[in-house]
């Protein structure tokens, strides 16, 4: 099993991004940390594969960054090179967004909305069964537009699914602007606490903090489901994606892909020719 | 009918931990003995119905049983996206039970009126739907229901038309069930609530052969075409929209295996104009027994102009 670096992590976004000409690079970026900690530490135990029925669930319902997981299934041994460097290639079976039918993908996401509910299933079916399973959702602020969102949010709270940890994807961008100009959300943080949600806020790219509060609130006492605002940046590790919400549409040129593979290595990722 | 429904859902979450229902705040006194019984396997999710449909999928996904409970126009209509996306995709063993199918709630107005529900599920993969005429049709589609690992819609229409059939009937995937033997010219085939209109506008025509199609989908094409072969033309009833319902799906399977002259009885693609009762909105449709032999009979002048202005043999 390999370190889950971030470096390496966005290279192979941007591997696949060129290889399948894709979008979405952005979306992905912002998620990199979050998922490197979750996959390190908080998901499957060492050695098992993505089918293992004992594992916790991470639910990817912001579909849009899958690229990311994509990432971290490449650094656990479950997809290949030849996956990441054939993306879109006729006949292959990544998909854009995230499809249950890929083992290691728990939801078809997308059309936003779907996943967090689908996950407060897995919650109250890892309750009922008393097992110790845990369900990682990670929502879009984006995708907090959604109304289906705030009836999984009120349900997670009514049946007391503490065993589910929402956590948001801050990055304050949606397709087309900043969610401030396209929905303000207000402070999202004192609405997940408004639906009786244990709420913390972190740094979304900072792993040290990720892995700290993802630990406290995974043994926190009591009922309520937790909440996480991970404030993070969209298309972040590349300077010149950061924060520019056009990297939501982007393809990627040889010029361009070529510049953010050699930043990402000179940071500490690994070279490629 | 849904007496016999609550029964076989008690039966069922008796006999298996796995099953649990799920509402969307629906079922007044119709989920009493449920909770009285199995409490622990009985949620009120709210009127959040999308919310619930994905909660369903996750609960399937972690081994248990789900049925989903709720009027059809919610479910399946307003949730046909969770349906596709988080149930069928997966084709995961969830039941969606339709209840107030068709025009069952005529005085409370479109929004409780359900038409569309056949014809909304029919082009989702994996789905299978079930429409009951009685309360033994019931009986055997929550058996077949239960011993699916699939998803399924049970379309739950006006309920207390009275018995069709004296025993359980033996109900298989995809066939129907003879109701009534003849070999006269016309043979009928109605689902749900359309079935005693079927057995009394047949009155009129000695000889008729009538069917009941508690399964729409999937349709035995090869078993429809053959029974409708029999006779020289076929009338399908359905408390539903004449298109994408019954009427739709047999035309489908004789189009290719047997073209033959159907008489698609059914709501003809308008909402309900007027409140008042069901009988009332049932006659406003024209799917009371004397709008049925009305439309029938100009369906067969239709036919004899036609064939003899083009006959079909060389």
């Amino acid at each position: 099993m390999r370190t889950f670096d971030s470096h390496r992590l966005r290279q192979t976004v941007l591997r696949m991004s060129k290889a399948g000409s894709t979008v979405h690079v952005a979306c992905a970026f912002s998620l990199i940390e979050m998922l490197a900690v979750l996959y390190r530490k908080h998901l499957n135990a060492p050695g098992t594969g993505p089918d293992d029925p004992n594992r916790n669930y991470l639910v990817l319902s912001k579909g849009h960054g899958v690229m990311a997981q994509y990432a971290c299934m490449h650094e656990l041994g479950w997809l290949t090179d030849d996956d990441i460097d054939r993306y879109f290639a006729d006949g292959t079976k990544l998909k854009g967004l995230s499809d249950a039918h890929v083992p290691g993908l728990e939801v078809t996401s997308g059309s936003l909305g779907h996943g967090l509910s689908v996950g407060v299933g897995l919650a109250l079916a890892a309750k009922r069964k008393g097992t110790n399973q845990k369900v990682f959702a990670i929502v879009g602020d984006g995708e907090a537009n959604e109304g289906a969102i705030w009836e999984a949010l009120l349900f997670a709270s009514h049946f007391h699914l503490s065993n589910l940890i929402t956590i948001i994807d801050a990055n304050g961008f949606q397709a087309m602007g900043t969610t401030h100009e396209v929905m303000d959300l207000g402070h999202i943080a004192d609405k997940l606490k408004a639906f009786g949600l244990e709420t913390r806020e972190v740094d979304g790219h900072n792993e040290a903090a990720l892995d700290r509060v993802l630990t406290e609130l995974i043994h926190l006492p009591g009922d309520k489901p937790r909440g996480l605002v991970a404030h993070t940046v969209k298309g972040k590790g590349v300077s010149f994606m950061a924060g520019d919400n056009r990297w939501h549409y982007t393809r990627l040129s040889d010029e361009t892909y070529k510049a953010a593979m050699a930043e990402l290595a000179g940071c500490g990722g690994e070279v490629h020719a | 009918m849904r007496n016999a429904f609550a029964a076989a859902l008690v039966k069922a979450a008796r006999s298996d931990p796995r099953v649990v229902l799920l509402t969307g705040d629906h079922g007044y006194a119709l989920f009493d003995e449920m909770r009285r019984v199995c409490p622990g396997q009985y949620i009120n999710a709210g009127v959040a119905e999308q919310n619930m449909v994905g909660v369903a999928a996750g609960l399937a996904k972690g081994g248990f049983r789900p049925v989903v409970y709720g009027l059809s126009a919610f479910v399946p209509v307003r949730v046909l996206e969770q349906i596709k996306l988080d149930v069928c995709y997966e084709s995961l063993p969830v039941i969606f039970m339709g209840d107030g199918a068709g025009v069952v709630y005529s005085s409370l107005g479109t929004s409780h009126q359900s038409t569309e529900d056949v014809a909304a599920l029919r082009g989702v993969p994996c789905m299978s739907i079930l429409s009951p005429a009685d309360a033994s049709e019931m009986t055997a589609v929550m058996d077949l229901a239960f011993s699916s690992a699939r998803p399924v819609y049970v379309r739950m229409g006006k309920a207390d038309l009275g018995v069709v059939h004296e025993n359980i009937p033996d109900l298989q995937w995809g066939r129907m069930i003879p109701v009534q033997k003849g070999a006269g010219p016309l043979v009928w085939l109605a689902t749900g609530s359309m079935m005693q209109t079927a057995l009394a506008a047949a009155r009129d025509w000695p000889g008729s052969a009538v069917w009941s199609v508690p399964c729409i989908k999937p349709l035995d094409a090869e078993h429809v075409a053959a029974v409708c072969g029999r006779h020289e033309a076929v009338v399908v009833l359905e408390e539903h929209s004449v298109y994408g319902g019954l009427g739709s799906a047999v035309a489908e399977c004789t189009s290719t295996h047997g073209p033959t002259w159907i008489c698609r009885v059914g709501v003809q693609d308008r909402f309900s104009r007027y409140c008042g009762s069901y009988d009332y909105l049932m006659r406003e449709h024209k799917l009371d027994v004397e709008s049925v032999k009305a439309q029938v009979r100009d369906f067969l002048i239709m036919r004899q102009v036609r064939q003899s202005v083009r006959p079909l043999a060389a």
